[in-house]
């Protein structure tokens, strides 16, 4: 009993200067935040109306749909191609998928900046696609800078090879001879795939899926240096509110709103994690 | 070897299968590595004007000139000095709650874990805001352990997270066998748990030092402009310069820390490592 205590002891030692930090760094500035999105700017009183602002105001309102529109173009179309592309890495062996194997681990390295800079000089109006169209006679003019169109092929730039090493990680766990076998008393490719891959691997994607919706309902860099004046991502705006309008009650209230749309997808994964574990016992 | 170029005889030649590898490896090697090699060739151009596609004029006049600049030059030593001791710090701190996380099994563990994904749900610049009035406080705004908090708050889920994974894979058997041959529960942890832990730890700690050396948004709002870090200073470049090159060769050598650590740690960076970190068991 002593021992068993003494080791409970230890294991709290080592945990608290870390969950002290976050305490301090992360649960008192969220706590914070919430109480001042409910006050009113002057008096302090209770209010929502740092609330419907956002919901209200017309410009607001279209920041929010855009937001949501690039978030959820993003998602389906960066995990449908991370799972292919995952699903060729694991499943074919050559040369090609060797190096492809390699290739897509590095851009999640690369400094967020420099690749939305380097995009940039590929697509703006000046940029090498356009250039390279004069020099074949063709005026080509992408219109993808400060246009949703811009922000989305950066985040396929950023989040296909994220979402691809995810579900790779967990196609890796399936063992070649349980296919072997299915194959062996006669399953199809495509009945492997639909009753063996896909609900192995789901819950991977369901991780991979949460943690792009999530970096990009705060998208900050990208939509900063790419995004157009009138709609803005939330991330943007909330920066405005911040840093422009100086409105601290109003940007409080619309970290939380953003909060609020990133524990939907949260919640999935909380979900899928604990499903997991009642499983394993 | 140039009817090769032409892709009907190349698609004969090699079959459908392989040919249709080589378009995925094009695509895939133009639209990730595209931008970064065109970036690369932007700077060494000394002169590079619309229409042509490469430089009329190859130099590295622009290295020059960015190294020229003080402020540039300053920012590059401030961005090494918040890395290095915001990577040191974290691991102080975090390693032993990952291995505490690991290893024992306590009430609030769960949450403990959970409160690492609030730092992703809740938009980041809300939480830098509301730390940016308890910076003000105690005369922390402007200064390098205040700047060093805000990059600890982005890396701690990796530094918990990836580093716990790690650990739980390291059999307790084997812990258990150097305890049997006589040593301490400190020299266990250095010379066997330590080492096989190595390639989370090795990657954690890689995502903490890159994540620090491309943070922008919260060392622009709690920095002060006293303290310049490089992406903060690469902001004003992009939206600022005139000459695309400037951007080229500071985002290079933005991204030559990352190369040098990828160089560094190659053999532990690989798809199981990297998603040990987005996964809480």
């Amino acid at each position: 009993m002593s021992k068993n205590l003494k080791k409970n002891l230890m294991a709290y030692v080592m945990v608290l200067p870390a969950f002290l930090v976050v305490i301090l760094t992360v649960a008192y500035p969220i706590v914070t935040a919430v109480i001042q999105s409910f006050q009113n700017s002057e008096t302090g009183d209770f209010t929502l109306a740092n609330y419907t602002y956002f919901f209200t105001d017309k410009a607001q309102r279209n920041n929010l749909m855009y937001t949501l529109y690039i978030v959820a173009v993003t998602v389906v179309t960066a995990i449908a191609v991370a799972y292919l592309l995952a699903l060729y890495l694991r499943f074919i062996k050559s040369r090609i998928s060797k190096t492809i194997g390699m290739l897509y681990l590095l851009p999640r390295f690369v400094p967020s900046m420099c690749a939305v800079y380097a995009m940039i000089t590929i697509i703006r109006d000046s940029g090498l696609i356009n250039r390279i169209g004069q020099l074949l006679g063709v005026d080509i003019n992408m219109g993808m800078m400060y246009h949703a169109s811009g922000i989305i092929t950066m985040n396929l730039w950023f989040n296909i090879p994220f979402a691809a090493m995810m579900i790779a990680a967990g196609l890796s766990g399936i063992p070649d001879s349980i296919i072997e076998a299915a194959s062996d008393v006669g399953a199809g490719k495509l009945r492997i795939f639909w009753n063996m891959i896909l609900p192995l691997s789901l819950k991977d994607v369901v991780v991979a899926a949460t943690f792009v919706f999530m970096s990009n309902v705060s998208s900050f860099t990208t939509p900063y240096l790419m995004g157009g004046n009138a709609p803005k991502m939330l991330g943007i705006s909330l920066y405005d509110q911040f840093n422009r309008y100086m409105d601290y009650n109003r940007s409080a209230a619309l970290s939380v709103i953003m909060f609020l749309i990133c524990s939907v997808s949260a919640a999935v994964y909380i979900y899928s994690n604990l499903k997991e574990n009642d499983w394993e016992k | 070897m140039f009817k090769m170029l032409n892709p009907r005889r190349f698609y004969h030649a090699v079959g459908r299968r392989k040919f249709l590898e080589f378009v995925l490896l094009a695509v895939f090697v133009l639209f990730f590595y595209g931008p970064l090699l065109n970036m690369l060739m932007l700077a060494f151009a000394n002169e590079y004007n619309v229409p042509h596609v490469l430089p009329e004029q190859w130099g590295i006049e622009w290295w020059g000139y960015v190294f020229g600049q003080e402020s540039l030059v300053s920012s590059m030593i401030q961005s090494f000095i918040v890395a290095i001791a915001t990577t040191i710090i974290s691991m102080v701190f975090c390693i032993p709650a990952a291995y505490s996380i690991a290893r024992f099994k306590y009430r609030g563990r769960k949450i403990f874990m959970l409160s690492f994904l609030l730092t992703n749900a809740f938009p980041k610049l809300g939480i830098y805001t509301s730390i940016a009035v308890l910076f003000y406080k105690y005369g922390l705004m402007g200064t390098y352990p205040g700047v060093i908090i805000i990059h600890m708050i982005n890396s701690m889920m990796f530094m918990v997270w990836l580093p716990s994974n790690a650990f739980r894979n390291v059999h307790r058997q084997q812990e258990e066998a150097a305890r049997d041959v006589g040593a301490g529960p400190i020299r266990t942890f250095f010379k066997v748990t330590f080492p096989m832990a190595m390639p989370g730890i090795a990657v954690a700690t890689l995502y903490t030092f890159l994540g620090s050396m491309e943070e922008a948004q919260g060392t622009m709002l709690v920095g002060l402009a006293r303290i310049q870090t490089m992406p903060v200073a690469m902001y004003g470049i992009v939206l600022d310069s005139s000459a695309v090159q400037i951007g080229a060769v500071f985002a290079i050598l933005l991204i030559i820390p990352s190369a040098v650590m990828i160089i560094l740690m190659r053999k532990f960076i690989g798809p199981e490592a990297i998603a040990g970190g987005f996964k809480m068991k």
